[in-house]
């Protein structure tokens, strides 16, 4: 077996989302589907497979030159070390799950072909992302899933609303993705090559402003594919896309490209402490802006797409204090918790009968024991109970800010751990919601395809126990994450005596316990909300796509009116025309000399012709 | 050498296609006659063109030449010469040739008419990308252009002889300045040599006063920009592409702008580099001007041929800003992406007159839903607007990233500014996916999807598309010699034989 | 020369004046045509005294040409007279102003 099997990887998912394109249609549903899932499990056999190839270095291959221009040389090339290694296993192995997950949750709708195919294809697209070892492949990557992105947003497209969703997603993120074109142009210039495993070696060299402007666009790069600040609002409305959309690209993986971005280039990032402490600094902002948001929001989509929001703010700032390591671990223990959360909320979505809004759910423990156990796990997870994953990964990050001391990081620990309350609050705000108290719902309770419960079953096992993959060594663990992706680079590292660790261990668990207490003695009955103005302006985001409306999308649509009507029309072409119109008056005017009457024509001729003369007799007399 | 190289190839490439639309002309009785001869003539001049570009493009020089004397009172020559340049413009103009006839298969009225001027402009964009003669370019430059004012005049939508006058004022008010510089500098280049030639390979040689040489340079360059089209001489373009016919918006944005880069290329930097070179700057203002002004207005645009026109423009000011970066990378990206917007441009105005076919509007906000009507048709309409807005591994992007790339290592700021307009083009490329494709769906009378010849013309785009995002280099390799030479600033390599 | 030039210029310029006036200030489409044939007559006569004095002979072959042409000038502008005047029932030149822009 050749090293370049390991194109295989992002290739069968690829193959098998063109096979569903071109013949999709004309195939019965079964094979369609087996089609989709086996593309992406094969994926995941793969990788398993060929694991012991990341090790070390890792091993780069090549397959052939995309581009080619003088100096210019991008080969498409990937690099299977122990990061992408262990990101191209999460990617797969979720993506599996929610692929079984799909077929149960499609299994009504008739555009399964086209639904597997851009599933397949967004797979392909985010292992581009993580195994390229060349920016402008990555950036290939990039933007594919971008375009899968809003096309599974506007999956539903015969409402406009969900086609306007997948449209701003799109243009969000692409304004993220010029940055990220500008780092990555500039880098070309700096080194000449395109190469991340290059760049890396090479970023040493350079002067300390230009790699903090190259931080700084990079991050803004990340902000728009992982929803952080300034660059969020495109996620909440992303939720109108199908649930498994919103579990594999709006949780698990996509929104946390630009976590891995920056993980991939941390040699580069690392030598920025400008660089790194704003990308903390944005980190804790989102986190917390998320939380607030969070626990304002009436749909269950919408909450879970803030917590995201909010949990990548937390991976964010791990990156930004030098945990590349723990920030890697935050994203693997989120993508399974979430994607388990929201494909929990499919079911209990699809139990209610399409209904959306907790305040008129309730009661679903007793009616649904199974998918209340699940959701349970990942809540669990997601609010940092203790010994789950979470606690485990969330803990991390913000012991590792802490580490630093400095006031700057000691600031961001403090917002960090205000957000974890949040988090624990919103959490069983919506668990309360949802299951306790007795049922708000009007209608009976629909049955769910047996494919939506059980792929959900490991991944809520794997899910809660995967705090084992980088156990810290107080519980008694061997920190095997922090040893893999030593490799990967990692900042200075401030280690931290046991005793602060089991202090941070401390208030993290009792931040639950309070968040908990506060979200029990609030939810645990429900009362009718009362829609007070600081309850609409956490729900609707703190006004942000207000604000976007009215700077940036108002005074464009005026402007491209104003370019078309004023300028181009009236301007350019009323100058041309008042031209032509001109020369038309003109000639109007000396129409009117042609009479028409011999007589007129023959009194001219006779007056020119005494003109001549003058004149000849001038030039007699002068001569 | 190949078997080939005894015919005069070139001339072939030229005058097929006029003795094909001669032929249109005089097999009217016999019923469909035309559209058969039109689509045997442009597949001919294409398989030529394809055999030449197998066979030739690996080779260096001059890959082909004819030089004949004809008017030699004044010193004009019948010189035809194929690059890798000429070369890879031909083969997209005889790729394009035939997708606008295929498209305009069901024509009416005056079908041979039709036909025919479609094979006599096939003739006069042939001769431009051949031409080494001054007046024997400027002959073809004008030959272009009138079967076009026909083809919008006649076969137009409602507002055909406004557009179509528009366009030919224009497009003429630019070339007469062309024609006057450029009888100044034969007349200058015969003073000063006593060879009176119209040859390029001479007229380079001119040494031209500066000031003298702004103003032909000045000259050249408004009838070249009117062609490609830069702000502000672009207002024709919207009117002549909306009202024209599907095929004369393939040619018009397919191959008739790239001849105004293609001038520049070929006559402009080489006979004038003093002010070509020390006037950079205002190119890449107005081709920035281009990026960005064009998309706003593009965004505003009710009809969808008119947003497509516009948008046109603002791929053609990436094409300007390679030219102006002036380095290898970045002009290969502009010949490049000259080839790619006539390639995805060209599907897209198909597609849209495909729609139009079936809707009976090209308006947008009359439109939507089309998706649910005819799936293949708007997976293919999909698939185009991407590659129009520059989605990596598509045609686009690859051309864009290469002007970027060679632009930024030169002028940072201009590529940063660029990369801005990539957002502009995916706002307005959007609105018009969201406006046709999704939403409801308006009316219910049932649609026929893709037929087998729209298939036909289809599918090769979609698959060059690709092959364009994947795998430029053999698109690329036949240019460079011929960039490498540009900016060398020696215009000619050699030929055995050698130069008249 | 029996006749000096001037004599000759002289008289052809007179009768190229008489025709003009003639021209101009007659309506009648028959008196205006009248008047031409005396205009071209008069520059004939220029020619031939010109050609006279300078011993050439191309004034007068010139003057036949003007002379073949102005016969079949005379017999065109004779027919259309007729046509106009089937037209109109008029000669008057200001009734036929069909080319007025």
């Amino acid at each position: 077996m050749t090293d370049k099997t390991l194109f295989l990887i992002p290739l069968l998912p690829l193959l098998c989302g063109a096979l569903n394109v071109l013949f999709g249609m004309r195939l019965p549903r079964q094979l369609s589907q087996a089609i989709a899932v086996g593309g992406v499990a094969s994926s995941t056999v793969l990788t398993l497979v060929l694991w012991p190839l990341s090790a070390g270095a890792g091993t780069h291959v090549t397959l052939f030159t995309w581009l080619d221009s003088g100096t210019l040389h991008v080969p498409v090339e990937i690099l299977f070390d122990p990061l992408s290694a262990s990101m191209t296993l999460m990617v797969t192995g979720v993506s599996t799950l929610i692929h079984l997950y799909a077929i149960g949750y499609m299994h009504r709708d008739a555009d399964y072909a086209r639904f597997f195919a851009l599933l397949n294809l967004f797979v392909f697209a985010m292992l581009t992302i993580v195994l390229a070892d060349n920016l402008l492949l990555l950036f290939l990557g990039w933007e594919g899933v971008g375009f899968c992105s809003y096309a599974l947003i506007g999956f539903w497209y015969r409402e406009e609303k969900n086609a306007s969703a997948g449209r701003k997603a799109f243009l969000v993120t692409r304004v993220g993705d010029v940055f990220l074109g500008i780092a990555l142009l500039w880098l070309f210039k700096l080194f000449g090559t395109l190469s991340i495993s290059g760049i890396n070696a090479g970023a040493s060299q350079l002067a300390p402003h230009i790699l903090t402007l190259l931080v700084v666009l990079l991050l803004l790069g990340a902000c728009g594919k992982s929803a952080q600040l300034p660059l969020m609002t495109w996620l909440p409305d992303a939720m109108a896309g199908p649930t498994p959309v919103s579990a594999l690209i709006h949780a698990a993986t996509m929104v946390t490209a630009g976590v891995y971005l920056l993980c991939r280039l941390f040699p580069l990032v690392s030598l920025s402490s400008t660089g790194l402490a704003l990308i903390s600094a944005v980190g804790a902002v989102t986190a917390f802006y998320a939380a607030t948001c969070a626990l304002a929001q009436r749909e269950i989509k919408k909450v879970l797409a803030y917590s995201t929001m909010s949990q990548v703010g937390y991976m964010f700032l791990g990156v930004g204090t030098g945990a590349v390591a723990g920030s890697m671990f935050h994203l693997f223990t989120h993508a399974f918790f979430k994607a388990l959360l929201f494909m929990g909320a499919g079911c209990i979505i699809h139990l209610c009968g399409e209904e959306n809004d907790i305040f008129k759910m309730g009661g679903l423990r007793k009616k649904s024991p199974l998918v209340f156990w699940l959701f349970l796990a990942g809540a669990l997870c997601l609010a940092g109970a203790p010994l789950s994953s979470g606690f485990f990964s969330k803990d991390g990050l913000l012991a590792a800010a802490y580490a630093h001391g400095t006031p700057f990081y000691l600031t961001i620990y403090i917002l960090g751990a205000f957000t974890a309350l949040l988090t624990a609050i919103y959490t069983f705000r919506l668990l309360y919601l949802v299951f306790g108290g007795t049922s708000r719902f009007t209608g009976d309770l629909h049955g769910l395809p047996k494919l939506m419960t059980w792929p959900l079953i490991p991944l809520a096992l794997i899910a809660l126990f995967s705090g084992v993959l980088n156990l810290p060594e107080i519980f008694g663990g061997h920190q095997w994450l922090d040893h893999l992706l030593h490799a990967a680079g990692s900042g200075e590292s401030h280690p931290l005596s046991h005793m602060q660790e089991w202090t941070l261990a401390g208030i993290a668990t009792a931040l639950f316990a309070i968040g908990w207490a506060v979200a029990h003695w609030r939810y645990s009955r429900f009362t009718p909300a009362q829609e007070k103005k600081a309850v609409l302006f956490f729900l609707h985001g703190w006004q942000a796509d207000r604000l976007v409306h009215a700077t940036l999308i108002t005074p464009f649509a005026f402007l491209s009116r104003l370019f078309w009507q004023g300028a181009d029309l009236a301007v350019i072409d009323g100058i041309l025309e008042s031209l032509g119109q001109g020369c038309q008056s003109a000639g109007e005017r000396l129409r009117t000399l042609t009479t028409g009457r011999v007589s007129s024509y023959l009194a001219s001729l006779a007056w020119g012709l005494l003109l001549f003369m003058l004149f000849f007799l001038l030039q007699v007399v002068q001569g | 050498m190949n078997p080939l190289s005894s015919l005069p190839i070139l001339s072939l490439l030229i005058w097929l296609p006029l003795a094909g639309g001669l032929g249109c002309l005089f097999l009217r009785p016999v019923r469909h006659a035309s559209r058969w001869i039109a689509l045997g003539t442009t597949g001919v001049v294409f398989a030529l063109t394809l055999f030449l570009f197998i066979t030739g493009s690996s080779k260096n020089g001059w890959l082909f030449f004819e030089d004949h004397a004809w008017i030699s009172r004044f010193g004009i020559r019948y010189t035809l010469g194929m690059d890798g340049l000429s070369l890879l413009m031909t083969l997209l103009t005889a790729f394009l040739l035939i997708v606008a006839v295929l498209i305009s298969w069901q024509v009416s009225p005056y079908p041979d008419f039709f036909f025919s001027l479609l094979l006599l402009i096939e003739c006069g964009i042939m001769g431009v990308f051949l031409s080494l003669d001054l007046v024997l370019f400027y002959l073809f430059w004008e030959i272009m252009l009138i079967p076009m004012f026909f083809l919008i005049g006649v076969w137009g939508h409602a507002r055909r002889l406004y557009a179509a006058v528009k366009f030919f004022l224009f497009t003429l008010a630019g070339s007469l300045l062309m024609l006057l510089a450029l009888i100044s500098l034969y007349l200058l280049h015969g003073q000063q040599t006593g060879d009176y030639s119209f040859a390029l390979s001479a007229l380079i040689h001119t040494q031209i006063p500066p000031n003298l040489a702004w103003w032909l340079y000045g000259s050249f360059f408004v009838a070249f920009a009117v062609k490609v089209p830069l702000v502000p001489v672009h207002t024709w373009l919207p009117d002549a592409h909306t009202e024209a016919p599907t095929a004369g918006s393939v040619i018009l944005a397919g191959i008739l702008l790239k001849t105004g880069v293609y001038g520049l290329i070929r006559f402009g930097f080489p006979l004038f580099p003093g002010p070509a070179h020390a006037s950079l700057p205002i190119l890449a203002v107005l081709a920035l001007a281009g990026i960005f002004y064009a998309a706003w207005i593009a965004y505003a645009q009710n009809d969808a041929k008119r947003l497509i026109a516009y948008s046109s423009v603002a791929h053609l000011g990436f094409v300007i800003l390679g030219l102006a970066a002036w380095n290898l990378t970045a002009l290969e990206g502009s010949i490049l992406q000259m080839v790619n917007h006539g390639i995805t441009t060209g599907a897209l105005f198909s597609m849209v007159g495909m729609i139009d076919q079936r809707a009976h509007t090209r308006e947008i906000a009359r439109l939507g839903g089309l998706w649910t009507r005819v799936p293949v048709l708007g997976a293919f309409f999909l698939f185009f607007s991407l590659a129009s807005l520059g989605l990596p591994g598509l045609n686009n992007f690859t051309g864009e990233i290469l002007i970027l790339l060679g632009t930024f290592t030169t002028h940072p700021v201009w590529a940063a500014l660029a990369l801005g307009g990539v957002v502009f083009a995916a706002i307005y490329m959007l609105r018009l996916v969201q406006g046709v494709l999704w939403g409801p769906t308006k009316g219910d009378e049932p649609w026929t999807d893709l037929s087998g010849r729209e298939a036909l013309v289809l599918i090769p785009l979609a698959i060059l598309v690709l092959w364009l995002g994947l795998h430029p280099s053999t698109f690329l390799e036949p240019v460079r010699e011929p960039v490498q030479l540009l900016l060398q600033g020696s215009m000619f390599p050699s030929m055995p034989g050698g130069m008249p | 020369m029996i006749v000096p030039l001037s004599h000759i210029l002289g008289f052809s310029s007179a009768l190229f004046v008489m025709g003009l006036a003639c021209v101009l200030a007659r309506r009648d489409l028959i008196m205006i045509l009248i008047g031409i044939e005396i205009m071209l007559n008069a520059v004939g006569l220029a020619l031939v005294g010109a050609s006279a004095f300078w011993q050439k002979v191309d004034g007068q072959i010139f003057v036949i040409f003007l002379m073949a042409m102005t016969s079949a000038e005379v017999a065109i502008s004779l027919a259309m007279v007729v046509y106009l005047r089937r037209q109109k029932a008029t000669l008057d030149a200001d009734a036929y102003d069909g080319m007025k822009g």
